[in-house]
């Protein structure tokens, strides 16, 4: 396997121009969808079939009682223990050689399982063709020595393309110097590998908790519990099968014959 | 914000019918099994109602699909962990299995019989997986109240077990196979499984706590509590235990336990996806 690629995207640098959400739908070919009003700046509300970068406009009330603006461009996470990888019953959905997951739009045939084994709603099914979409990390350009284009498009880097390893160290004088900078709840979202789904290959620097985000403080796989409840089942099937055979061996009684 | 898969009416059907179809086989496997000859009837309805159902189970799950034509690629990978992709190669395998003893349940043959009882020991643990799987797939999602459900591939199988002889045993009123001890051992069973489901759906509420809250509160609190809790488990019981003499009680209890089936798969579904 070559080495990971990732995508960090520092939300302290992002100044909410859209570039990224634009160069996506233009490279994708995403097309056009109905803008929701709901009062704020941002559009679209969630990620949909046509929406693989969406930037969030939060406004967070601030102790001095005026408001404080976050903005962050996010996207599939990219997850490296994936919850619509290990859902997906074709083996469309797979890993590529660069650590990224990716749909196999040919091979998937719209179970919709993966749209709700994702813990972050990325993953949408998409009616015209009948499948799931999400986004590719730009699976064609990176494999013709190209970034996605969200992260070229990006004026400020807020959206940085390049080898996890080296991302990461990046990321983490940065949180440095923006809490000396007296931003004390900057952290990093994903980037730890362990016990976070094994690390996100699209991780985060936020500069608040991440629910504020809307992001799941501890996101878990989907998949954990499946050897639990399936004994539980298991214990439900053999009380049941005794129940039954306990009926059928008993010959004295038995109220049809009346 | 999550996404739901959308998983409407097609996929409670499939739930609701792939609940009977494995519950009547395994029913009808321990009766071939464990009962005596008089207990044949049991075993030949409950054969013969699986074989349809399972069928309708294969096409509600292709139609559902976003591309019905590649229903195929299901069966071009196995992934043991993942219960879609067991499920969807068990359901074609239990399908052959009601085919065989479906067709075995019409021998003379003593020879054939004594196979057809072996099948059927292979057969009911796809019939209990039928049962119970489609709970296991739905707790391992990342949607709030269904991962939350320890118990809910129990509570499918106790359900499926329930509404599986109840079928059997509406199903032999109905073609007037009530003479042999058969039919008051399926409703003996039945009883059983009911109480059964009960103290599961007690267990599976006590869990859960305030996680259970889009069933146990709301919109779909109504069905809930009178259609499952009231209409399809407690009355068919009291029916079922005040008057078990009176033969046409038996029919009326064994809809209202199918219908609770149902709303059980019903109210689990849409209340998160409504």
């Amino acid at each position: 396997m070559a080495r990971t690629l990732a995508m960090f995207t520092d939300t302290s640098l992002c100044i909410g121009c859209r570039a990224c959400q634009v160069a996506c739908k233009q490279w994708n070919e995403l097309g056009l969808e109905v803008p929701d009003w709901t009062g704020t700046y941002q559009n679209h509300t969630h990620f949909t079939d046509k929406t693989f970068r969406l930037v969030r406009f939060i406004e967070e009330p601030k102790p001095t009682g005026d408001l404080a603006w976050l903005l962050m461009s996010d996207v599939c996470k990219h997850c490296a223990e994936a919850g619509c990888l290990d859902a997906c019953p074709t083996g469309a959905i797979y890993r590529t050689e660069y650590g990224t997951v990716n749909i196999n739009q040919d091979v998937c045939n719209g179970c919709r399982y993966c749209v709700s084994s994702c813990p972050f709603g990325v993953v949408s099914f998409n009616e015209t063709t009948g499948t799931a979409k999400k986004c590719t990390f730009c699976n064609d350009r990176i494999h013709n020595g190209l970034g996605p284009a969200c992260a070229k498009a990006c004026p400020t880097d807020s959206i940085q393309f390049g080898f996890r390893d080296d991302l990461v160290t990046k990321a983490q004088k940065r949180v440095e110097t923006l809490k000396a900078m007296g931003f004390k709840d900057a952290q990093l979202y994903g980037a730890d590998s362990k016990g976070f789904l094994g690390g996100l290959n699209a991780f985060f620097l936020l500069l608040s908790k991440p629910s504020t985000y809307s992001l799941p403080e501890q996101p878990k796989l989907p998949q954990r519990n499946v050897v639990v409840d399936s004994l539980l089942s298991v214990g439900s099937a053999i009380v049941i099968g005794l129940g039954a055979l306990l009926a059928f061996r008993d010959r004295e009684q038995g109220d049809g014959n009346a | 914000m999550l996404k739901t898969p959308d998983w409407e009416l097609m996929i409670v059907w499939y739930f609701f019918l792939g609940g009977i179809a494995g519950g009547a086989y395994f029913t009808a496997a321990i009766a071939d099994n464990f009962g005596t000859v008089r207990d044949r009837a049991v075993a030949r309805t409950g054969y013969l109602l699986s074989l349809p159902l399972v069928g309708m189970c294969g096409m509600l799950l292709i139609a559902d699909l976003g591309v019905p034509r590649r229903f195929l690629n299901m069966l071009a990978a196995f992934k043991f962990w993942d219960p879609m992709s067991i499920g969807a190669w068990m359901v074609g395998v239990f399908g052959l299995f009601t085919f065989v003893s479906s067709v075995l349940s019409f021998t003379s043959s003593e020879k054939m019989a004594a196979l057809r009882r072996k099948i059927g020991l292979v057969g009911l643990l796809f019939g209990f997986f039928l049962a119970s799987y489609t709970g296991v797939l739905i707790s391992n999602s990342a949607m709030p109240f269904w991962s939350d459900a320890r118990l809910m591939g129990a509570l499918f199988l106790a359900s499926g077990a329930s509404t599986g002889m109840a079928a059997v045993s509406l199903l032999m009123f109905v073609t007037g196979a009530t003479a042999g001890e058969g039919w008051g051992k399926v409703k003996k069973a039945d009883r059983f499984s009911m109480i059964f489901e009960l103290l599961v759906l007690a267990a599976f509420l006590f869990m859960l706590g305030s996680a259970a809250k889009p069933i146990t509160t709301g919109h779909f609190a109504p069905l809930f509590w009178g259609g499952l809790v009231a209409m399809g488990l407690v009355i068919p019981l009291v029916l079922d235990l005040v008057g078990h003499r009176v033969r046409a009680l038996a029919p009326i209890a064994a809809v209202l336990v199918l219908v609770g089936g149902f709303i059980l798969r019903y109210v689990v579904l849409m209340s998160i996806q409504a």
